[in-house]
């Protein structure tokens, strides 16, 4: 089976609430016009100084330059799963490539809206850490490339909105219990009079489903990185707050029964179904991981469940089995991989004990 | 008709999602809704931009030989900037500069870059704002009286003073 990439493995700082961190820098070449913008051959250049810097990168780790053109359909959507490409990436692959690091926890999308993006991943909440690995990244990229950039602006970027510093940093919440309270909005709604924005678990434009929520920095000019991080991380802390509020309002006297049944209902649902939508696997998902993490739903492991809630998406049960499959066998081999996980997983750790 | 998700309360919101090309349809009460929906419905960034573009740099008075302005390095347009909310490449910044600067300040309230600056293209203001930044971190050390910390701050100081000293040539 392939290996997943290594943030959606591992456990990270305050991971009952926060899957994963993200920091995104933005960077172009001086006098090559933005991939938008620029033709064929600049494109080419693009993707030529992309491949001569890759082994340059050594001292972060151990990188590969790779094309998108010569992936396939599955190959590009996995990474789409994984979050090391976005999804307009994958769609349209021709003069587009990537760099990826053996951990698959650091990417660089080449002639994405910009000509490199560079990309973090943590699991947990690791603002600081991401940050300082993608800034990392970037000297050494800076070492070898003429970045456009100018003192009054800083770095600049095909869109305005992301221009100055160019860092996107993200933390990925799972927030169950707010849900369950009908607070989420009331939490999360503020956000934008505060220069943050919220949005699904795949980026702009997606929906939230299984009650993961990203939220992001918007404001790129007139505050430095670690200015940035430093506000995200201050919110960051007030929605676990909320959330733990909340979780522990479900475990009063007079709710807790209410709220193990429902739990149980989803455990019992998952170990059992026949058949589940990648929609119904999320939420029921996103229960058990709060039952185990609520320490209602005893054995679990809560990182196996974050990892079933990637391996459910379509790309990623195609791998697994082997082969493409229509949406209806889809839905029958989910629930059978679901089924056979829980099972193995929940025996396994029941006799270790 | 009732909602899909909790089956108790009247359904007010339409849900679709399309995803793998195939298109699932909910029919929600307000309550339940709350969970599904992104929290900017309908908005369109391209949109916004380009109307941000046209309202502030331009004002009602768009004349032909204004919207015409180009960059001649890729050959954009200020009206092609207006329309797409992108610009072409970095001399864009330089030749839309004026155009620009009201955009900059109202999408991010203000217009000046005061984060990280790359070191081999510019090492000498790369090195003054590292040097701020220590500074900035060692009061905040004597402030909190680590003083151990602060002694290695400022070592890096005076190391930094002496590489920006003995670099006076570039």
């Amino acid at each position: 089976m392939r290996e997943l990439a290594s943030w959606m493995k591992e456990r990270g700082p305050e991971g009952d609430i926060v899957l994963g961190t993200r920091c995104r820098l933005a960077r172009n070449l001086r006098g090559i016009p933005f991939p938008e913008a620029a033709n064929r051959e600049q494109l080419r250049e693009v993707l030529s100084q992309a491949a001569g810097v890759t082994p340059k990168l050594s001292p972060a780790g151990s990188f590969t330059f790779r094309e998108m053109a010569t992936m396939d359909a599955l190959e590009r959507e996995l990474l789409v799963e994984e979050h090391l490409i976005s999804p307009s990436h994958m769609q349209s692959p021709a003069h587009k490539a990537v760099i990826l690091n053996d951990r698959h926890n650091i990417s660089i999308m080449v002639n994405e809206e910009d000509h490199f993006r560079i990309q973090v991943l943590k699991p947990g909440l690791q603002l600081e850490e991401a940050w300082q690995r993608a800034t990392r990244v970037d000297d050494l990229l800076e070492e070898h490339l003429d970045f456009a950039f100018d003192l009054k602006t800083g770095y600049l970027t095909s869109c305005p909105t992301n221009v100055g510093t160019a860092l996107r940093a993200s933390v990925m919440f799972h927030l169950p219990a707010l849900r369950r309270v009908r607070k989420v909005q009331e939490v999360l709604g503020a956000v934008s009079k505060f220069g943050l924005t919220v949005r699904g678990l795949y980026g702009e434009g997606s929906d939230v489903y299984g009650n993961v929520y990203q939220l992001s920095n918007q404001i790129t000019l007139g505050q430095s990185e670690e200015e940035t991080i430093e506000h995200l991380a201050r919110f960051t802390s007030q929605i676990l707050h909320s959330e733990r509020q909340a979780r522990e309002y479900l475990l009063e006297k007079e709710r807790r029964l209410t709220t193990e049944d429902w739990l149980y209902r989803s455990y019992g649902v998952l170990q059992n179904a026949r058949i589940l939508s990648s929609q119904e696997a999320m939420e029921l998902l996103s229960d058990l991981k709060l039952g185990i993490d609520l320490g209602i739903i005893p054995h679990g492991d809560p990182e196996l469940v974050k990892q079933l809630m990637v391996q459910i998406r379509a790309a990623h049960l195609q791998s697994i089995m082997g082969q493409p499959l229509p949406a209806q066998e889809r839905d029958r081999l989910r629930a059978s991989l679901v089924r056979d996980t829980l099972e193995k997983h929940m025996t396994k750790t029941q006799e270790s004990r | 008709m009732l909602c899909d998700k909790c089956g108790q309360n009247e359904a007010t919101v339409k849900f679709v999602q399309i995803e793998n090309n195939k298109k699932t349809e909910l029919h929600l009460c307000r309550d339940c809704a709350q969970g599904y929906t992104s929290f900017s419905p309908g908005f369109d960034l391209q949109q916004l931009l380009s109307s941000l573009f046209q309202s502030l740099s331009l004002g009602q008075k768009t004349a032909p030989a204004v919207a015409a302005k180009k960059c001649p390095t890729c050959g954009r347009t200020l009206g092609d900037i207006q329309q797409t909310g992108r610009l072409g490449c970095s001399s864009c910044y330089e030749v839309f500069r004026e155009e620009l600067s009201p955009v900059l300040r109202r999408l991010h309230g203000s217009g000046s870059h005061t984060g990280k600056v790359p070191a081999r293209a510019f090492p000498r203001v790369h090195a003054t704002r590292q040097m701020e930044e220590l500074r900035k971190r060692l009061d905040e050390c004597v402030r909190l009286e680590k003083y151990e910390e602060a002694a290695r701050l400022r070592d890096e100081l005076r190391l930094l003073e002496k590489e920006l000293a003995g670099g006076e040539a570039r």
